[in-house]
Parts: structure tokens; C-alpha cells; sequence
């Protein structure tokens, strides 16, 4: 099966401190992937780097066999963990300026996400709530036909309704085509949607593997690993 | 690039339009009150100081407000969707640069005008636009040196929006820190020292000059027009005491090469050394 995303010995250092020290990934088409681990264990830090938002000390990624540039940046629908459109936006706009910069926006999928998520064309950004404005922009991220989705940690500070509906639109409208990176500390909430887990420790990966197989072969949930992972 | 254009104009048009209306206002009552009262109250000498001072502050914040919409990228959120655009970094910044520029020739042009038609409303004398343009036509008005200032302030201002830029990209390289992002000016004026000074010893070992109102071009000495040398920022345009202009044509293209250089230097930057 192809590669959607080559991450080889990947090292990324801030001065003194390894965020990232020698990751070695290759993800494949079609599969969901979550990138498991606490805060400051080098998820955002590997997503940003695949995202072409920072650059690695080390190492090569690759992206549908491209190193990660403008066309990279054409194929990847990224949803960081953070309040990202410009704040003099209305939702109108916004799902204008997706149309204008990205030839795989879907316009029909965005509004029927749209009504989903209960949101107005005419509402304003800066007048959004937390929850709001992770579902408006989970509706631009999923709206478009991209061959990589990367969602750094969609369901973080929404309330339980909010992040139900959020879980629904993931999985409603996934592309099996593409490949999907997840990166949470949610595990339990998340977890029956990942095809293959990745447990960051310390800008390490300490395991990774089939979710279903690691079920198997440790006879729990994959929350359940992640505890006995990262509790000492 | 046009598109990132589009949305940048969208996003400033109220702030622009809101600071085009204040200063006209001010302009307006300013001129009504030097024009229509004789002496003048201390009231009135204070309501045009004020204005002059508030119009003066409302264009350096204006200046300012522009400027910051790079940097804002360089430190806020809204950079995660301006760098994650299948943009390169010279269209980015191409963008920013232009809207600057559109900006800051509204202004201009709007400012300029709004004070032709004030002085031609209140004029004391009774006097039509055609006379106005006789006179100024008999006069003889150096439209051909004028035109080359226009092209070369702009040219000079385009430069130094390039330098800013650049500035603030090297500084959000250099130090992740956002309170010490600031620094960005200092080096902003230890980099225009530099340029500047390059710059003057570009001309001095290459003094050609070109006289715009001639198109003559020569060393200084051979121009007998009795210079005060008016050096500019740049070091390369020269007043002569006809009123005549002589640009130092190589420091001029060096100039020119300079914006360019850190125009690519600038999109470098932003495309493979600013990490977010």
C-alpha cells in the first residue's frame, strides 16, 4: 500500500531541548492515525512540521512523495489546535477564502457540514464560542477532498455535545483516499476511530501499531495502554 | 498572490476608510477656522494644533497599523492560515507589500487632493480652476522633475517597506521570544545606516549623475548649476539651485538591487527558516 506520509529520522531541537529525536513513521493511504501522547510530548511539534509551519533539525519528510512545501501545503487540510481565521471574518468569508485558495474544497459538502455543526453564514468569527469555532473550522478542514488531514487535537476544550457532533463529522465524512492523522490526549474518546495508534513519549515513539492488534495482543482499550504508558 | 490581495484589502478596508474620514474632518475644520475668523481665540489656536496633532498621530498609527499586519503573521495565530497557504513566501510577502503600497498612495493622493479642493474652497479670492491651471501652466511647472520625485519617492518607500519586512522576518528568525520581537526596528535602522552609507560610497566611486530635467548624464562637474548637495536617505539624489534633479545612477541600481535581494531574501525566510 502507498505511502501517504515517509518520516525518516526526524529530529527537531529548540536550543537545548529534543522535541523530536529520530522518529522513523511511514503512514499509509487510507488510514486514520492517532498520535497519542501528553502535552509537550512532540505531537504539535510533528504535525507543525508536516504542515510546513516549522522546520526540522533532522531527518526527511515526505508527503505524497514530496518534501513538504507548496505543493504539499495544496494537499493537506490541517486543523490546528488554535483560533486560526482572521478575526474580521464572518463564516461567509471564510468558506470563500477555502473556495478561492483550495481547488479540493467541496462547497456542497461545507454547507451540509455547516448545517450539521448548526452554524450561520452570516455569523461572525470573533463573535464565536470555543466550541463554535472548532466546529467552523473542523467544517472548512473536512470540506475539503485533500489527501491528508491533519487535526491537531480537534476535540480539546468542547463541551460533551460539541465534541460528539465533532467525532460524527470525522467519521461521516473521512475519505477513504486519503490518509487522516489525529494527534490527542482524549485516547478514550477518540480511539474507535483510529485504524493505527503512534505513542509519542519525550519526542520518542514508545509504540506503535494496528489499534486493533495492540488491543489484542495486550487485552485493552487503548486508553488503557496509554496510561500504563505515560502514568509512571 | 491576487487572491491573498483581495483578502488582505478586505480585511484593512475599514480601519483605512475610518482614518480617511477623521483626518478630512479634522482637515475640513481646520481650514474653516484659519479662514473664517480674524485674530483668532486662543480656543481656535488650540482646535488647529490639536487637529494638526491628531492628524499627524492618526498617520503614524496609520503607517504603524499597516506595517504590524506583516508582523501580526509572523506572531499571531492568523499565521496558521496565511503559512499553511500552497503560497511560496515571495507571493506572501508580494501581497503584503502591495496592499501596503496601495494603502499608503490612497492616503496620499486622497490627502493631497482633499487639500487642493480646501484651498480652492476657501480661498478669499474669486477665482475659477481654468484660471487656476493658466497660471500654473504659464508658470512653467517642471512636471518632468516632478514626476521623477513621485517615481522616486516611491520607489525609495517601496525599498524601505522591503526593509521593514526584512527586518521583522530576521528578528522573528532570530529571537522566538514575542516580547523581544520589537527588536525588529532596531535592526531596521542599523540595516538603513548600513544601506545608506553603502550607498554613498556607491556614488562616490561611480559619480555619474543623471539630470532629469536635461536627461544629460555626466560626472557633478559637469553640470554647472552650483549644487548645495542635498544628499536624500539613499544618498543618491541631488538638488541643484535651478531647481534641477540629478539622480547618481549607480547608487540608484544599487538601491533598486538592494529591495530586490531583500524582497528574495525576505520570501526565503518565510518559506524555510520562520518556525511558527
Amino acid at each position: 500500500m502507498k505511502h501517504m506520509v515517509e518520516i525518516r529520522n526526524l529530529t527537531k531541537t529548540y536550543f537545548t531541548k529534543r522535541a523530536l529525536n529520530n522518529i522513523n513513521l511511514n503512514i499509509e493511504e487510507g488510514k486514520v492515525v492517532g498520535i497519542l501522547g501528553p502535552n509537550g510530548s512532540g505531537k504539535t511539534t510533528l504535525i507543525k512540521i508536516l504542515t510546513g509551519l516549522l522546520r526540522q533539525s533532522k531527518g526527511e519528510v515526505l508527503i505524497d512523495g514530496h518534501k513538504v512545501g507548496t505543493y504539499t501545503k495544496s494537499i493537506v487540510s490541517y486543523l490546528p489546535d488554535r483560533n486560526f481565521l482572521y478575526t474580521w471574518m464572518t463564516v461567509k468569508d471564510a468558506f470563500m477564502f477555502y473556495k478561492d485558495f483550495y481547488r479540493d474544497f467541496d462547497e456542497g459538502k461545507f454547507k451540509e457540514l455547516l448545517d450539521f455543526m448548526q452554524l450561520e453564514m452570516d455569523m461572525k468569527i470573533r463573535t464565536l464560542s470555543k466550541g463554535m469555532h472548532e466546529k467552523l473550522n473542523l467544517a472548512l478542514v473536512l470540506s475539503r477532498n485533500a489527501k491528508l488531514y491533519v487535526l491537531d487535537e480537534p476535540i480539546a476544550g468542547v463541551d460533551p455535545v460539541a465534541r460528539d457532533q465533532i467525532l460524527d463529522a470525522i467519521i461521516n465524512n473521512y475519505n477513504e483516499k486519503s490518509s487522516m492523522l489525529i494527534t490527542t490526549h482524549l485516547v478514550r474518546d477518540m480511539e474507535n476511530i483510529f485504524d493505527d495508534v503512534v505513542f509519542l513519549k519525550n519526542g520518542e515513539i514508545v509504540l506503535e501499531g494496528n489499534a486493533e492488534v495492540l488491543r489484542e495482543e495486550k487485552g485493552k482499550r487503548i486508553d488503557e495502554i496509554y496510561k500504563e504508558i505515560f502514568v509512571v | 498572490m491576487g487572491k491573498l490581495i483581495k483578502y488582505e484589502i478586505r480585511g484593512n478596508y475599514k480601519f483605512i476608510a475610518g482614518v480617511l474620514a477623521l483626518v478630512l474632518i479634522l482637515t475640513t475644520g481646520m481650514y474653516a477656522y484659519m479662514t473664517n475668523t480674524k485674530g483668532g481665540s486662543p480656543f481656535e489656536a488650540m482646535f488647529v494644533f490639536l487637529s494638526f496633532l491628531v492628524i499627524f498621530g492618526t498617520l503614524l498609527a496609520t503607517f504603524l497599523y499597516i506595517v504590524n499586519s506583516f508582523r501580526k503573521e509572523l506572531y499571531e495565530d492568523r499565521g496558521y492560515l496565511t503559512f499553511t497557504l500552497p503560497l511560496t513566501g515571495n507571493q506572501i510577502l508580494g501581497a503584503k507589500l502591495i496592499v501596503a503600497l496601495i494603502w499608503f498612495t490612497t492616503l496620499g493622493i486622497v490627502i493631497a487632493l482633499y487639500h487642493l479642493i480646501m484651498l480652492y474652497i476657501f480661498t478669499p479670492y474669486d477665482i475659477s480652476l481654468s484660471q487656476i491651471f493658466e497660471t500654473l501652466m504659464d508658470i512653467g511647472l517642471p512636471f518632468r522633475d516632478i514626476i521623477a520625485s513621485i517615481i522616486f519617492t516611491f520607489v525609495n518607500g517601496t525599498i524601505t517597506l522591503i526593509l521593514i519586512y526584512f527586518s521583522m522576518a530576521i528578528s522573528r528568525v532570530t529571537f522566538r521570544n514575542k516580547k523581544i520581537g520589537g527588536l525588529w526596528f532596531l535592526i531596521f535602522l542599523v540595516l538603513n545606516a548600513l544601506i545608506a552609507f553603502s550607498q554613498v560610497k556607491v556614488a562616490q566611486l561611480l559619480p555619474y549623475y543623471l539630470d532629469i530635467s536635461s536627461f544629460r548624464i555626466g560626472r557633478i562637474d559637469m553640470f554647472s548649476y552650483g549644487f548645495h548637495i542635498d544628499v536624500d536617505s539613499y544618498g543618491v539624489m541631488m538638488t541643484g539651485n535651478f531647481g534641477n534633479i540629478l539622480f547618481n545612477i549607480a547608487s540608484f541600481i544599487y538601491s533598486i538591487g538592494i529591495g530586490v535581494l531583500t524582497f528574495l531574501g525576505t520570501g526565503y525566510l518565510i518559506e524555510h527558516k520562520i518556525d511558527l
